[in-house]
C-alpha cells in the first residue's frame, strides 16, 4: 500500500509564468517517456518478478516516479496559475486551453493523451529490466531536451534534478539486470 | 537540533526533503546491495535522521502524514501547504 506525504521529494517554487513551457513540460507528465509511464511500467511488472531485489526495486522506483509525477504537475501547475485563455493564446497554447484551460490533463507535448501503449510488462524479468533501462535513457533525454527549451532557473532546477535521478534509476537497473543474469548462469 | 527552532518553514521543509531524499537513495542502492555493511549502518543514522526532522517539522508547522494530523478540534490534515500549491 501507499502512504502519502505532503510535501514534493525537493520543494517546486516557480515565480514566473509561462503556458508554453508548461505544455513542453507536461510530456514528463502523460508523454510517451514522462513519470506516469515509468511508475505504471514498474508497477505493473513487479507482480511478475519473482527476486526479492527486483520486486523491491520495481517497487521503490515506481513509487519515486510517482513522487515526480506529482512534482511535473506542481510545476505545470504554478507555470500557469491565474493565465487566462489570453495568455495561452499568446504563448501559442490556445489549443491545450480549449481543451483543459489550467487543468493538468495526462498527454504528451504535442497534446497526444497518455497510452498505455508506451510500456510493456512480459513477465520476463530480462525483458522487462532491458526495457526499464531504456525507459530511464528516453526519460533522461527528455528531460534534457527540456533544459534546452527552459531558462527559467525556478524551473531548471527541478528538472536537473529529476533527470539525475534518472540516471541513478538506470543505474540500479543495470546491476539488478547483473543479479538476474547471475541466477540464471 | 536545537536550532529548528529558529527555522522558517521553508528551512525547515528543505531539511526535511534532504534528510529523506538521503532515506529514498540509500534505500535503492540497498535493494541491489543487501550486504552491504557501510550502507546499511548509512541507512540506519539516515532514517533516524529523517524521523527526527519530520518530527520537528510536524510539531512546529503542520502534519506531513495523516497519522500525525491533530484531531482536538477541526481537522489538521488540511493545514499546510499540498505538493499541488506553492509554499509561501
Ligand atoms: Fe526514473
Amino acid at each position: 500500500m501507499f502512504v502519502f506525504t505532503k510535501m514534493t521529494q525537493i520543494p517546486v517554487k516557480i515565480n514566473n509564468k509561462n503556458p508554453r513551457l508548461a505544455s513542453y513540460i507536461l510530456s514528463q507528465y502523460g508523454g510517451p517517456d514522462g513519470e506516469l509511464g515509468a511508475s505504471l511500467r514498474y508497477l505493473s511488472q513487479r507482480f511478475a518478478q519473482t527476486e526479492k531485489s527486483g520486486i523491491a526495486l520495481l517497487t521503490d522506483i515506481g513509487t519515486e516516479e510517482l513522487g515526480h509525477l506529482e512534482m511535473i504537475g506542481s510545476i505545470v501547475t504554478q507555470l500557469t496559475k491565474g493565465e487566462g485563455a489570453k495568455s495561452f493564446d499568446r504563448y501559442g497554447v490556445g489549443d491545450y486551453y480549449i481543451d483543459h484551460a489550467n487543468a493538468v490533463y495526462p498527454a504528451s507535448a504535442s497534446g497526444v493523451p497518455f497510452s498505455a501503449a508506451y510500456m510493456q510488462s512480459k513477465a520476463d524479468p530480462i525483458a522487462d529490466i532491458m526495457e526499464d533501462m531504456a525507459a530511464e535513457q528516453k526519460a533522461r533525454a527528455t528531460y534534457d531536451n527540456i533544459l534546452r527549451m527552459c531558462d527559467d532557473p525556478d524551473v531548471t532546477n527541478v528538472i536537473r534534478y529529476l533527470r539525475e535521478r534518472e540516471v541513478v534509476h538506470f543505474q540500479r537497473f543495470g546491476e539488478l539486470l547483473d543479479i538476474l543474469q547471475s541466477k540464471i548462469k | 537540533m536545537a536550532s529548528n527552532m529558529n527555522m522558517s518553514v521553508q528551512q525547515l521543509m528543505r531539511r526535511v526533503s534532504e534528510a529523506l531524499f538521503y532515506v529514498t537513495d540509500l534505500n535503492l542502492y540497498l535493494d541491489t546491495h543487501p550486504d552491504d555493511t557501510k550502507a546499511l549502518r548509512m541507512f540506519a543514522e539516515a532514517s533516524a535522521n529523517a524521523k527526527a526532522c519530520v518530527e520537528a517539522f510536524e510539531s512546529r508547522y503542520y502534519p506531513l502524514y495523516a497519522t500525525s494530523a491533530d484531531c482536538s478540534d477541526s481537522w489538521e490534515w488540511l493545514v499546510g501547504t499540498w505538493p499541488s500549491q506553492k509554499m509561501q
